[in-house]
This record gives structure tokens, sequence and C-alpha cells, in this order.
């Protein structure tokens, strides 16, 4: 009864270290440097920016081209023929606010964020 | 007794287990382009994916009623009825008489009736230029809310003039497809309709949910706002805006001189219960500046706001005050609270 008692113990406090592990992996997994690329809610590209080599990515759509630019572990929109260029001017990604392209329906954001959302 | 004890802990052990990965493992998103804007759904529990359809299919319908450029829409056919009355949807005729009501309430600083102005500028084609004044007192006269007129399903939009919903649609689009996500069973979810939050319920872990505001200036986010359930939506002039002769103008006009608003104001954002009303308080409050936005809180008392001056000083209102952290970026910031 007694080595019985004993043995369902150490089995729970196994399970409880494992859990506490697994809680531990799933809460502190990083997940500020992995980027999304998708165009018209398809994901064209799943990147980590902090192993990924400066380089430039051509995506077209109807015709239209833009090329978004990976250097030193950040990522822009360095070309769009759209009109407006609201994607240019947003700059390097950062924080919690997606560089998006309207027109080419092109979004460039992060997948994970500590964030749930961003006005303005 | 052995067995009690057993039973507990692992209990305890499958429920921490679990708690850990139910939270992410039922979280589905959706995105949208819709409404000139990017929106992204995002919703938890077993309703999830039922909630996000049921949001897009209103967002969608929404956007065929109120489109000011679709010939095919209800706004579309009302300004160019010639003045005459129109049948329209029960929501294009609420939305309509909300608007000519919240043109009352901000003495004026919303109107929805500056399309042509907005057009004269160049904000609706995106080819910018400066009005003369004489063109703009010409255009001027055939402005005002009041002069719109709303009778059960029949919407009236005198000859000459046009309205448009940009000021207040997404903010409605946003809390009625939150009221469908309602309806479909989702207790937790988060709409961004570029920039226009609602949120639905708490998140899934019993937190505040956070929302970012945008650094008009910079790319990241001046700080984040802890809220419940509620709607979050800012005004910036920043968002579309042109230079001409070392001058920068932006869309957000001031409905008494048909030119961008200068109030000092550079980013006003309002939380409240409904989307369409603080989309409509957000603009107001920009044309208002910060002293009569202070009056029109004092007075209202049913929302609560955010305003950066061009200063960069940040005014809360005192709901708030406590609700907001500024970003790592902006430690400096200067914070007032408006009591």
């Amino acid at each position: 009864m007694i080595r019985s008692q004993k043995f369902w113990i150490c089995v729970c406090a196994a399970v409880f270290a494992l859990s506490l592990i697994w809680c531990a992996a799933v809460l502190l997994a990083p997940h500020g440097d992995s980027v999304r690329i998708s165009q018209d809610g398809r994901v064209l590209y799943t990147l980590d920016l902090s192993k990924e080599k400066d380089r430039r990515i051509e995506v077209e759509y109807q015709g239209r081209k833009n090329i978004i630019e990976i250097k030193d572990g950040r990522i822009r929109m360095l070309e769009a023929d759209c009109p407006d260029h609201v994607c240019i001017h947003t700059g390097w990604l950062s924080s919690d606010i997606p560089i998006v392209c309207l027109p080419n329906r092109l979004v460039i954001e992060f997948a994970g964020s500590d964030l749930d959302a961003a006005v303005g | 007794m052995v067995c009690k004890k057993v039973f507990g802990m692992l209990t305890a052990a499958a429920v921490l287990f679990c708690s850990c990965t139910l939270g992410e493992s039922s979280k589905k998103s959706g995105q949208l382009f819709a409404m000139d804007t990017y929106m992204t759904f995002t919703a938890w529990g077993e309703n999830a994916q039922a909630g996000i359809d049921a949001a897009s299919g209103r967002i969608v319908s929404l956007e065929k009623l109120l489109s000011v450029t679709d010939s095919g829409s209800e706004v579309f056919r009302a300004d160019h009825s010639g003045g005459k009355a129109v049948d329209v949807s029960p929501e294009t005729a609420w939305l309509a008489s909300f608007a000519v009501g919240m043109n009352t309430i901000t003495e004026g600083a919303l109107d929805i009736t500056l399309y042509p102005v907005l057009s004269e500028w160049g904000f609706t084609a995106e080819e910018y230029k400066v009005p003369d004044a004489d063109r703009l007192s010409e255009l001027l006269r055939n402005t005002g809310a009041q002069k719109i007129s709303v009778s059960g399903n029949k919407l009236t939009v005198p000859e000459g003039m046009m309205i448009d919903f940009g000021a207040v649609a997404k903010g409605y689009a946003a809390r009625l497809a939150a009221e469908d996500m309602k309806a479909a069973g989702v207790e937790a979810a988060v709409l961004d309709l570029g920039g226009n939050v609602q949120t639905v319920g708490r998140k899934p872990d019993g937190s505040d949910w956070k929302i970012g505001i945008r650094d008009p200036a910079g790319e990241g986010i001046i700080g984040t706002l802890s809220v419940g359930e509620c709607a979050v939506v800012t005004s910036g002039g920043y968002e579309r805006c042109f230079t001409s002769g070392g001058k920068t103008y932006h869309h957000i006009l001031d409905p008494a001189t048909g030119c961008p608003a200068e109030s000092g104001l550079v980013s006003v954002t309002v939380i409240g219960e409904k989307g369409e009303y603080c989309d409509a308080l957000s603009t107001a409050l920009f044309v208002l500046g910060a002293d009569k936005a202070r009056e029109l809180w004092k007075k209202l008392g049913d929302f609560e706001y955010a305003a950066l001056t061009d200063k960069n000083e940040l005014i809360l209102s005192k709901g708030i005050s406590e609700s907001f952290t500024p970003d790592e970026s902006h430690s400096s910031l200067k914070v007032t609270v408006a009591e």
C-alpha cells in the first residue's frame, strides 16, 4: 500500500513537472522575430528574421510588383508600383503594426505579438 | 483517502497542462481586405471560425450598402438621386440619422457631407492640390449634415450635396460584426478594422486586451491601453496627407473652413462602448482640439479619450489614465490627465 502510494506520488510529481516545463516552453517561446508575408489572405513566406540573410523578395500581384527588403534582421517594403506608397512610408516593420500594401493586397506582419491590436 | 489525493493531484496536473495549450489551439484568425483597409479578426473557442465567417460576411454586405464609390451602393444612389428621397436598408437609414445626430452633439465638428470638399483637395483620388478660397466657400454652401433628412427607410440628400460614411462606417461595421460574432457563440475576440478596434469579452486567460496606439511620427507605438470589452478608434491626420509649398495638408477637414483641421492635435483615440460612436467622436475631437474635446468629454460622460498634441504631450481622460502604459521608446512622453 505504502509502495503504491509512493509510486503514484512520483507519477504525479513527474506529470506536474512536465506540465511546468511545457508551460514554460509555450509561454517563453521566442516569437518576436517570426514574420509572415501574405497576399490576399494567402501566406507566401514565414521567416525568422534573426536567421535570415540580407536579401530582397519580389512579389507580383495582377501584373504589379512589390520588392521586400530584409537587412540586418529587419524587414521593409523597398519598392511598390502602387500609387500611394503607404507601405513604403511605413518603414521598417516594428512592434505590432503591419506593413500593408492595400492595392496589391500584400501584408508583412509579426507572426506572434504581445499586442492584441493597434489603433491609428 | 490516498485515491482522493492522487486523483486531486492528477487533475491539477492535467488542468495545468491543458490551460497552457488550450488558449492557443482554440484560437482562429481571419483577414479581409474591405472598406479600403486591411482587417484582421481573431477569435477563441469552439465557435471561433463560425464567428469570423459571420463577421466577414457582415462587413462585406455593409460595404455594398455604404460605399461612396460603388455605383450599386445605397449611399451612391442617395448621392446621385438629384435630391429625391431614396429607399434604403434599415442599416443605412440608422447610420445616416446617427451621423446627423452626432453633427448636433459635436456642434458641427463631425459632418458627413464634406465629400465634395475632400475631392477638391484630391484626397479621394490621391491627386492632391490646394484649392483656392473662392472655390472652397462655393463648395461649403452645399455642405451641412442638418440638410440631410431620414424618415423611416427614406433617405434624402439634397441636390448638389453628397454624403459619405468615411468617419463612421468602419466603427459601425466593427460593432455589428462583433454582435454577429457573439450571436455565433464567440465569447472572446478582437476585430481590427484597419485600426478601428472592437473587442468581445475578455481574453481567454482573463486578462485585459492590450491595444497599441500608433506613433504618428515614427514606426512604432507610443504606448498601450489595457481594456475590457469595448471599441477603440483613432483618428490621425498622418494617415493620409500631402506636402505642398513646404506645408503638410491632412485629410481631416474642419467643416467650418473646408481646410485640414489645425487644432493642435495629431492623433485622438476614443474608447467607448459602441464603434460608430467612438469613430465619430475621434474625428470630432481631432477637429475640436484639446480644450473643446475635454469639455465634450465632461458633458457627455460616456466615453474616454487619449489625445496626442503637436507638442508631443499625451492627454488622457481620467477614466483611462490608469490603463495607459507608455512604450519603452516613449518613456519621456509627457502625460497629463484631463479631469
